[in-house]
């Protein structure tokens, strides 16, 4: 059985080699094990807790908004939102197939927004859908176990509990957009997250918005949650108590229900707005939702142009009421004083031109405080004869129209006072002398905001002293108080003839309150020129109405409430504004004079 | 033929270092798939303990004896194998596994056995200084057979397992550079019609992966990726046993089984995986010292293909789990969880036990 001496050792050799040169592989293997576990190990270490640790964001509930006596305008509540974290996909085309069935999403439309999301970080969840009916929240957290790329959770979503009541003032929130995400310097905000895109959701937004919390859990390698690690609260964005008087904004409201125009109510001692209503308004609870583009694009179209902000953004022609600057600019430069008359016939010729009054029987001879009494257009086309155009822009200015009134809204109008210098520049024309009669009566390119004309009430009121219009409570600064170059005595009879207007049947004898000295002007702005509206009626067609003005203030002595009514196509001013403003001056006195009389007896 | 003095020849040394990387095994496949049943961990220790039977059974019968029939085994294994191909039940879309009841045993494995027989056989009376044309041929053929039937399984993994066996006979016979060329030209020729014609998708796809890991993190790549963190993160000291992420957290794929030196080095670190790697080295310092003291030819052949095939195929796993070798899906000899590959490496090892203690020429 056992062989005779056999010669083995070339195979030894060879076998020796081999395992030289399997030490050697050996050894290379653990060099290379040695890199990757000691040498690379944090960059590794990185990786795996980058695999294990997953970070969800508490989204931080919104600072309420409220009115001066505390009633919510702007509240939250829980709402739920489904979110995709692709770090999570493994069937990138079975997930958007089982998403556009579970959550009856169209899949073409939830892919696009997928690929819009594609340049943040795999692991950032993408919101797809969000306030959710209660019935998908107990269909998907029934199966999450099967989609563990999908996230449940729920988020504080804003609310506004009275709908369209305020909704101009109070704005509305937006997802913010894909490339305010992109430019943004540092990492402000998350994809998906809802920031005030108009009013005061928009001015306020840093105060509101609170500061995010977050979980940091522990995840398997399907996603799904194993543990939680830490959690840090979210902490609420600030309250914002506004200024705004919600019973009389309410009033305001119905008011103006079915009309298109603006209201606004201020305090002429501290700037703050009580009322704040542009009409036609909307539901800003409608498209609060990241999912809302037909509703949000059907209210920009609108033809009533329902989402403008007409207090501050509305320009209008600022009719008679721009009066009170002509008078107050005639007076200050001498050209009369208040016992001037000049006399009306129902129209004058001027620059070969024949100017019409409102009243066509004319008004005979009266002197200033009739003059604002009866809104004379002829008395004021005198004026405007004896006044230059650029100094008649100069008062407009001081009284602050053409520029910002700086409420602290976004995107409010500058509104345009013309000047010959303006002419120039953007008409490249020189000043026709007959244009300044336009303006003498607030018509021709002039043109305002509700609010400048607030404000220009609030100077008269304070009988000289400009203030920053506000909206937070309490706000109102010495730092925004200023005394413009005007004396009292000159505003004083331009007063006069303002309480004249309501109390003494002039054209503003609607907004007359019995008990509290309104003082006011009316206004219409012509849409269209006398002649054209006659030739239209000649020939059958309609005229639209229009615009009706009034702005006023009360009572007479120490002033504690300017209010400012616009109502589109509304007629002559004394007919539908003024009415409106004196219900409003009623309310008010309703609210708060009557107690504070009573308090004092 | 059994004889006292071979009882005392008996090697224990080998024994007691594959039973001890066997049991580094089970404490690793325990910790590997804590989430899972345990009777993971039970089925191992089964095996272990049928394993180191067999181990022993084989041992009593002279390798000689084995030599002698190994051609009819060999072809018995060749017609299961070929069996499986057409009646075979899909089991994770492979044909490999033969299933009697809740038993599942590979045939692939135990034909690793008959064909290192039949080669120690062949080259048992070689005298030759270089390998011969002829010999090269007759080992190629003897090896390809089963490797082609085990890759049409198709199960690519195992079917590289098989190569180191042949590569240690053409080492040991003298390898000729002309044969070389010839390989390498079969490679190319079989690699380019397995390429389009015979390779799977998922195959192609694992093979794509090797050169670009970090394409596409949840795809091809993924398992890689997820390896090398794993080992990665492990650092020097690692995590600790049972707290490893990747593995407890299932980030790593086929945990108990290919990849379990990955969770060894997550949770033991650098020093863990060199204590395992020192044992496997003296185990197959071991399998090298009978090489060198076998008794005759069929001996040192018997001796040096096992040790070649448990030392390649240990060397290939730990290469795969950082990218220096594709993810073909090698478990590690004695570490990883699989009966058939347990009991098919103790019975290899008993081949080389067996040549140690009849390594006296006057037995």
């Amino acid at each position: 059985m056992a062989r005779i001496y056999e010669d083995l050792t070339a195979v030894i050799r060879r076998s020796k080699i081999t395992l030289y040169v399997l030490v050697g592989l050996i050894i290379l293997v653990l060099a290379f094990y040695w890199k990757i576990q000691v040498l690379d190990h944090q960059k590794y270490w990185k990786m795996a807790e980058a695999n294990r640790l997953r970070e969800l964001p508490l989204t931080a509930p919104r600072g309420l908004i409220l009115d001066r006596q505390k009633v919510i305008l702007a509240d939250n509540a829980p709402s739920f939102k489904v979110s995709l974290v692709r770090e999570a996909v493994i069937d990138y085309e079975k997930t958007m197939d089982n998403l556009a069935l579970l959550l009856h999403l169209n899949r073409e439309e939830l892919k696009k927004r997928i690929n819009r999301y594609r340049f943040i970080p795999a692991y950032e969840p993408i919101i797809i859908m969000d306030n959710l009916k209660l019935e998908d929240v107990s269909l998907i957290e029934a199966r999450k176990d099967e989609f563990p790329e999908i996230k449940l959770e729920v988020e504080p979503r804003r609310y506004y509990p009275f709908g369209s009541t305020g909704a101009h003032l109070l704005g509305y929130l937006q997802e913010v957009s894909v490339d305010e995400i992109r430019t943004q310097p540092e990492k402000r905000w998350r994809a998906g997250e809802m920031v005030g895109k108009s009013g005061l959701e928009k001015q306020y937004n840093d105060i509101l918005t609170g500061r995010e919390g977050k979980i940091l859990e522990m995840v398997d390698s399907l996603g799904r949650p194993r543990a939680e690690i830490s959690r840090t609260e979210p902490q609420p964005g600030r309250n914002l108590e506004l200024s705004i008087d919600f019973d009389l904004q309410r009033r305001a409201e119905e008011l103006l229900q079915g009309r298109e125009g603006a209201i606004v109510v201020m305090d002429p001692r501290t700037g703050e707005c009580l009322v704040w209503v542009s009409s036609p308004s909307y539901d800003p609870n409608r498209f609060i939702s990241r999912f809302s583009a037909e509703e949000w694009l059907a209210l920009v179209n609108d033809p009533g142009k329902p989402l403008e902000n007409r207090v501050i953004r509305g320009l209008y022609s600022p009719g008679s009421t721009f009066k009170i600057v002509m008078a107050l600019a005639a007076l200050n430069e001498s050209i009369i004083n208040e016992n001037s008359t000049f006399y009306c016939s129902g129209s004058v010729e001027l620059y070969k031109k024949v100017f019409n009054c409102w009243f066509q029987p004319g008004h005979g001879n009266l002197n200033l405080p009739e003059a604002i009494r009866n809104s004379c257009n002829v008395y004021f086309y005198q004026l405007g004869r004896r006044l230059a155009i650029d100094t008649i822009a100069s008062y407009a200015r001081l009284m602050g129209l053409g520029q910002k009134t700086g409420i602290d809204l976004p995107g409010e109008k500058e509104g345009l006072v013309p000047s010959t210098d303006w002419k120039k520049r953007f008409l490249r024309q020189e000043w026709y002398p007959g244009e300044t009669i336009s303006v003498a009566i607030g018509q021709g390119p002039l043109l305002v905001t509700p609010l400048q004309l607030a404000c220009l009430t609030s100077v008269v009121a304070n009988r000289g002293i400009k203030i920053r219009p506000g909206l937070v409570k309490g706000q109102g600064k010495a730092a925004d108080r200023e005394k413009i170059n005007l004396p009292e005595t000159v505003i004083e009879k331009v007063i006069e003839g303002m309480w004249r207007s309501v109390n003494s049947q002039g054209t503003g004898q609607g907004a007359y309150q019995p008990g509290f000295e309104v003082c006011g002007k009316t206004g219409s702005t012509q849409l269209i020129s006398r002649e054209t509206a006659e030739r239209l009626v000649q020939r059958g067609g309609e005229v639209k109405k229009p615009h009706s003005w009034f702005t006023g203030f009360a009572p007479r002595h120490n002033p504690e409430i300017v209010v400012t009514v616009l109502v589109e196509f509304g007629g002559m001013g004394g007919q539908t504004a003024a009415p409106i403003a004196g219900q409003m001056f009623k309310a008010y006195r309703e609210k708060y004079v009557r107690q504070t009389n009573l308090q004092g007896n | 033929m059994l004889d006292r003095r071979i009882f005392r020849e008996i090697d224990s040394v080998t024994i007691l270092l594959m039973v001890l990387i066997s049991t580094v095994g089970i404490i690793f496949v325990y910790s590997a798939i804590y989430f899972q049943a345990s009777q993971f961990v039970w089925r191992q220790i089964i095996w272990l303990m049928v394993s180191l039977l067999a181990l022993l059974v084989a041992i009593m019968i002279d390798y000689k004896f084995l030599i002698s029939i190994s051609i009819p085994l060999y072809i018995l294994m060749n017609i299961i194998l070929l069996g499986l191909l057409f009646f075979g039940k899909l089991v994770a879309n492979t044909r490999s596994w033969i299933v009697v009841g809740p038993f599942q045993a590979q045939p692939s494995e135990v034909t690793k056995i008959a064909v290192i027989l039949v080669l120690a056989r062949i080259f048992a009376d070689y005298r030759e200084d270089r390998l011969s044309f002829k010999g090269f041929v007759i080992s190629s053929l003897v090896v390809g057979l089963p490797v082609t039937l085990t890759a049409l399984q198709p199960d690519l993994g195992t079917a590289l397992t098989y190569l180191p066996i042949l590569f240690g006979v053409y080492i040991l016979a003298g390898m000729q550079k002309k044969y070389i060329l010839i390989i390498i030209i079969a490679v190319l020729v079989t690699g380019f019609i397995g390429w389009n014609y015979a390779l799977k998708d998922y195959q192609k796809k694992r093979i794509e992966t090797l050169l670009t890991p970090n394409q596409d993190p949840r795809g091809a790549g993924y398992q890689l990726r997820q390896s090398k963190i794993a080992i990665g993160s492990g650092g020097l000291t690692g995590k600790g046993y049972h707290k490893g992420t990747q593995s407890q957290l299932r980030f790593l794929p086929a945990r108990h089984t290919d990849f379990i030196m990955a969770v060894i080095a997550e949770e033991l670190g650098f020093l863990g995986l060199l204590a395992v790697f020192i044992i496997y080295f003296l185990l197959i310092y071991r399998f090298f010292s009978t090489v060198w003291v076998s008794a005759d030819r069929a001996g040192v052949y018997l001796a040096f293909m096992v040790t070649m095939m448990i030392a390649c195929q240990f060397l290939i796993n730990v290469m795969m789990l950082v990218g220096l070798f594709p993810i073909t899906g090698i478990p590690v000899p004695f570490l990883s969880y699989g009966g058939s590959s347990l009991m098919a490496n103790f019975l290899a090892a008993g081949l080389v036990i067996n040549v140690r203690m009849r390594r006296f020429r006057y037995v």
